[in-house]
């Protein structure tokens, strides 16, 4: 049986498996900072969302009636949907890790405790409600949840483009890796170049071998990388769950359909940028030949 | 010196004139060459190591620009050719090179078949007569060799197929005969002359071989310090000779 026609470009060879490397770490790297910045811009999100028209209101000198009270005085306040007070058990347990399973001393005045949730739309619903808790002769504050939200927002939102600037600076580096390993193979097959350029192949010609050799590498390399972030990440959400009390506000790192987007995308822009910069890379040195 | 005529250029295969040629700041290589070859002609090139016959034939097969003067090719002046003009006029040219440069990757066949590649053509379309070309040169038993399993002479002949393969209309050989027996020197001095003669193509070889020289009645180019002069003949190297160059050989 007559052999299969070779490659006009000779196999793999040890550098190659160092560029697979490299860019295939590249890639981890990437998916893995694309995935961050994705987990963080969805919590980010979701947390604001949550904490929007989140109103906690804390009654001093006051019992457990008169904080039943006064909720069912803000559950009828325009654009509150609900207004609960806290009970004993719920007050001990958000006191419990400074002050231990025992409770509270009896004689320490502790403020009672009222969770409001407003319509996202409502105005001044935060003025309105200390005005009518001061009309039924309550004193206490209202904190509401969103004006702190604001600064974990900022910060969510420094931690994506930190995230998207690791993943643009990853790709560059791939890149410019990917760039100086094709000008070194080139180099390498001067020979090989030289006698197709003899030989009547076209700039075209002789860059189209060089593209599809660096854009299956690319490819594959980004399999790789993809693979091993995708196992990564499978580990840390595994992780997180098994410590979800404590994850607090962490960006969760999830596995739905963008994230899957996300892994099965990066092999395709890391082949694509393997096969631009060989492209251009080589059709630049033969510019330098007649 | 050859008299040119204006009416010699347009129908010359190769016409240097008033070429000259230095690599980067050094000395000149070549000065001021003018050599005009009709189309079916057959050529010796000699001259002493280092005296230019590489650079010469680098200019020919179009992987040097000349620093002066202009090269032309078949009647067009190849300074004026885009990139892609340049690979179409390359596929007209083939080369044999002193050091072969046979790809250690590709087998015989495969290296024989490497121009076709690059031309396009489908392996289908050439299998028959690759084979046919490499059990010519005597190598119809290590088709699928690779060249670093072959003898110093069986390389030279793949080289020599694969220059042959696509019936260019130049050939440029750099001492073809080097690594072979007298009989198979004398074969491959008959395809050249096939090549020659059947085709009409123009035949440059450059050889130490004197021996060879004398043998064959073409004219003869010398390369010394950087000229060209013809050393047989009338000194007219663009007149028709129709003879057979191989007569000698016979």
């Amino acid at each position: 049986m007559k052999p299969r026609e070779n490659s006009l470009l000779p196999l793999e060879d040890a550098r190659e498996a160092a560029l697979f490397f490299v860019v295939g770490a590249l890639c981890f790297l990437a998916a893995l900072a694309a995935l961050s910045a994705k987990s963080t811009y969805g919590a980010a999100r979701a947390w604001t969302a949550q904490v929007e028209g989140e109103y906690t209101v804390s009654l001093s000198g006051a019992d457990a009636t008169a904080a039943d009270e006064a909720a069912r005085l803000l559950s009828g306040l325009d654009g509150v949907i609900t207004a609960r007070a806290f009970s004993d058990a719920e007050i001990n347990a958000l006191l419990e890790p400074n002050f231990g399973k025992s409770g509270l001393p009896a004689d320490l005045p502790v403020p009672r405790l009222i969770a409001v949730t407003g319509a996202a739309d409502a105005e001044g619903l935060g003025a309105r409600i200390s005005t009518a808790l001061h009309d039924a002769g309550h004193t206490g504050a209202v904190d509401a949840h969103a004006e702190w939200a604001g600064d974990v927002r900022r910060m969510l939102s420094i931690s994506r483009i930190a995230a998207l600037s690791i993943v643009a600076l990853l790709s560059a580096t791939a890149i410019a890796v990917i760039a100086f390993a094709t000008h070194a193979a080139l180099l390498a097959r001067r020979d090989i170049v030289d006698v197709l350029h003899v030989a009547g192949a076209k700039d075209r010609f002789i860059a189209g071998l060089f593209e599809r050799r660096f854009w299956l590498l690319g490819l594959r390399a980004g399999t790789v990388g993809a693979l091993l972030a995708l196992a990564s990440v499978a580990i840390l959400i595994t992780l997180g769950r098994s410590g979800a009390e404590r994850s607090g506000l962490l960006p969760q790192l999830s596995l739905d359909f963008p994230d899957l987007a996300v892994l099965v995308v990066t092999p395709v822009i890391a082949g694509l940028a393997a096969r631009l910069a060989a492209g251009i890379t080589v059709m630049r040195s033969l510019r330098s030949v007649m | 010196m050859t008299q040119l005529r204006p009416d010699m250029f347009d129908e010359a295969a190769v016409h240097l004139d008033g070429v000259s040629l230095r690599y980067d700041s050094t000395e000149e290589i070549l000065s001021g060459i003018d050599l005009v070859l009709k189309p079916a002609s057959f050529s010796f090139l000699t001259g002493a190591s280092g005296a230019g016959k590489s650079s010469l034939l680098k200019l020919l097969y179009l992987a040097q620009p000349p620093s002066r003067g202009e090269v032309s090719l078949f009647g067009r002046p190849t300074g004026r050719l885009s990139r892609d003009e340049l690979s179409a006029m390359r596929r007209r040219v083939g080369v044999v090179f002193q050091e072969f440069r046979l790809l250690n990757h590709l087998t015989a066949y495969e290296n024989v078949a490497l121009p076709l590649r690059v031309m396009g053509r489908k392996e289908s379309q050439y299998r028959r007569d690759v084979e046919e070309l490499l059990r010519w040169v005597g190598l119809g038993e290590r088709l699928h060799k690779r060249p670093e399993t072959l003898s110093g002479g069986e390389q030279q002949r793949v080289a020599i197929a694969r220059a042959v393969v696509t019936q260019p209309n130049l050939l440029i050989a750099d001492e073809p005969t080097g690594n072979v027996d007298p009989d198979m020197a004398a074969r491959l001095m008959r395809l050249f002359y096939e090549l020659n003669k059947r085709l009409g193509t123009t035949v440059v070889i450059a050889t130490h071989d004197l021996g060879l020289i004398r043998q064959i009645d073409a004219p003869v180019y010398r390369l010394a310090d950087g000229m060209l002069v013809q050393e047989n003949g009338e000194g007219a190297p663009t007149a028709r000779r129709r003879t057979d160059p191989l007569r000698a050989m016979r």
